[in-house]
């Protein structure tokens, strides 16, 4: 049984100075379920993720807060320690290094301070690790491209180009696929939706 | 019976006032002063055999008086027969002959139980009753013993009030302290009396054996009642004897709180730091803030401890495993720092 009261004097609590911290918690889409949240940090400055606001879904387990909380992103990241597949977070705190203690807000927190401090030692994303330690200069404008097309989705980004897309006739689903397979490049996806 | 066979005013003076003070004291009597007092002058009586043989059978005999007289005397003071009866309707039925006599004693276990709530100089903080037994205790007694006796004393007025009244007999504990309060009183007359034969005068006048008693009298219980105090070191028939130590006001906090009733509520929750559990968020409660499991401090409840050693048994606060020792049983030996031993049976 999830301490339900715990949970909610947490998400109080984390939203209280949202503006300072820069991570918030809410409920997954509005739902009702107190099990599964969605966690939204901003990227960190002086980094490449800087300007990118980053969506988390956090699903509480039976245990919490004894076990971790399951976290994974749902907004792509180009990070070493977040898979750039499927968002998996490769952290200490989340798995055996968890706490009782800690908190969704310490949690997402750490999350925070891993976007400004990658550890390619310990990788999530051997891809992304190799690129950060071989090629910096490259990981970064990745890493800051990816922030812009994937973690501004109010700027001219995601939407506007599924948008586009979309009017061609293609599948919405197919098209945001498309979109993320290829960094989110308009004529690329747009040439990758044509050949089929 | 040098004082009682003596058929000068001036004794028959100081036994009117031993019977007021008889009465009144029974009413003053707080537990706290009993038993650091009761050990020094039966000491003293011990050493001074010489000195006392004469005053104990007086003292017995003013003690036989008062019974006779007590009621009449009581009315003049209305608290006393109201907190009689009440001791009265707590220890069962009593006797008439031994009312007074019973009355002392039972204001013993009456004091008990009444002073912790009641008592009108302990009523803003059990600090303040610790502070107060410490403080009449000292004036009684060696350091070793005061401590002692203060601490018996103090936890025995508040958690074992019950059981105290029942417990200790009244007639047991009677005996020895009416003979203790005669002793008392009829060594302060005589120290005074010798005082003055030694000054010239054969036979002491009238006016200051009587100014003696009554003024033992007042010095003796109006301050206990006040205060529980038994002797200032300023006083004038303070005992030589009696060791002059400063008042410690922090010292029976230290001792006292490990025993519960060192501090008050307000001091409690301004010393330990989290007022709910960081793990389930709920208030912790006095057991749970004096309950440290890890060095580290790590303050946590009692379910979520319990919990955590089901689990993987590390702290929350430094993920340093709990005491082996103690988390192989499941029944952790909480290291206790002393500033957040607060464990009160008031709650």
């Amino acid at each position: 049984m999830v301490d339900v009261s715990r949970v909610q004097k947490e998400l109080t609590e984390c939203n209280r100075d949202s503006d300072i911290s820069g991570v918030s918690i809410a409920l997954h889409d509005g739902g009702s379920s107190i099990t599964h949240l969605t966690g939204t940090i901003a990227g960190p400055r002086d980094s490449p993720y800087e300007g990118g606001t980053f969506r988390i879904d956090i699903r509480l387990p039976g245990g919490y807060p004894f076990e971790p909380p399951k976290m994974q992103f749902i907004t792509k990241v180009w990070h070493p320690n977040i898979s750039s597949q499927n968002g998996a977070i490769c952290l200490d705190i989340l798995k055996d290094q968890w706490s009782p203690a800690l908190t969704l807000k310490t949690a997402l927190l750490s999350l925070q301070a891993l976007l400004s401090a990658p550890a390619p030692d310990d990788p999530q994303d051997a891809v992304v690790a190799q690129q950060y330690l071989r090629d910096k200069a490259t990981f970064v404008s990745t890493a800051r491209y990816w922030t812009e097309a994937f973690a501004k989705s109010d700027s001219t980004g995601m939407e506007e180009k599924v948008q586009k897309l979309v009017e061609m006739g293609f599948p919405e689903d197919m098209v945001r696929s498309t979109l993320l397979s290829v960094n989110g490049d308009e004529n690329m996806a747009l040439e990758k939706l044509c050949s089929g | 019976m040098g004082y009682d066979g003596a058929p000068s005013p001036a004794s028959a003076a100081a036994r009117d006032a031993k019977k007021k003070r008889g009465n009144r004291s029974s009413a003053k009597l707080k537990q706290c002063k009993l038993d650091a007092r009761r050990e020094q002058w039966l000491s003293q009586v011990k050493d001074g055999k010489e000195a006392t043989a004469k005053p104990l059978p007086a003292g017995a005999g003013s003690g036989a008086g008062s019974n006779a007289g007590s009621p009449i005397l009581a009315s003049p003071h209305p608290p006393l027969p109201r907190r009689r009866a009440d001791a009265r309707s707590r220890g069962g039925v009593l006797e008439d002959d031994k009312e007074d006599a019973g009355a002392t004693g039972q204001e013993v276990g009456g004091s008990d139980l009444d002073s912790p709530m009641h008592s009108p100089c302990s009523d803003n903080s059990r600090g303040g009753g610790c502070a107060q037994s410490k403080r009449c205790s000292s004036n009684g007694g060696g350091p070793s013993l005061s401590s002692v006796s203060s601490l018996w004393s103090s936890s025995r007025s508040v958690s074992d009030a019950e059981d105290d009244d029942t417990g200790s007999g009244p007639e047991e504990e009677n005996g020895v302290l009416d003979d203790w309060e005669a002793v008392a009183d009829a060594l302060s007359v005589d120290d005074n009396s010798h005082c003055r034969q030694s000054l010239g005068t054969t036979m002491p006048p009238a006016a200051t054996s009587e100014s003696a008693p009554l003024a033992n009298t007042s010095k003796r219980t109006e301050p206990i009642r006040s205060n529980a105090r038994a002797w200032t070191p300023d006083d004038t028939f303070r005992p030589q004897s009696l060791p002059s130590i400063s008042k410690q006001s922090s010292f029976p906090a230290r001792i006292g709180n490990c025993w519960g009733m060192g501090m008050s509520a307000a001091h409690q929750s301004i010393l330990s730091m989290p007022l709910s559990c960081p793990i389930c968020y709920e208030d912790l409660d006095p057991t749970d803030s004096s309950f440290l499991p890890c060095p580290c401090g790590f303050h946590l409840c009692l379910f979520c401890h319990k919990r955590i050693l089901e689990a993987d048994a590390r702290c929350p606060g430094c993920r340093k495993l709990y005491n082996a020792g103690s988390a192989g049983e499941g029944a952790p030996a909480p290291v206790r720092l002393s500033r957040s031993c607060s464990m009160g049976p008031r709650h």
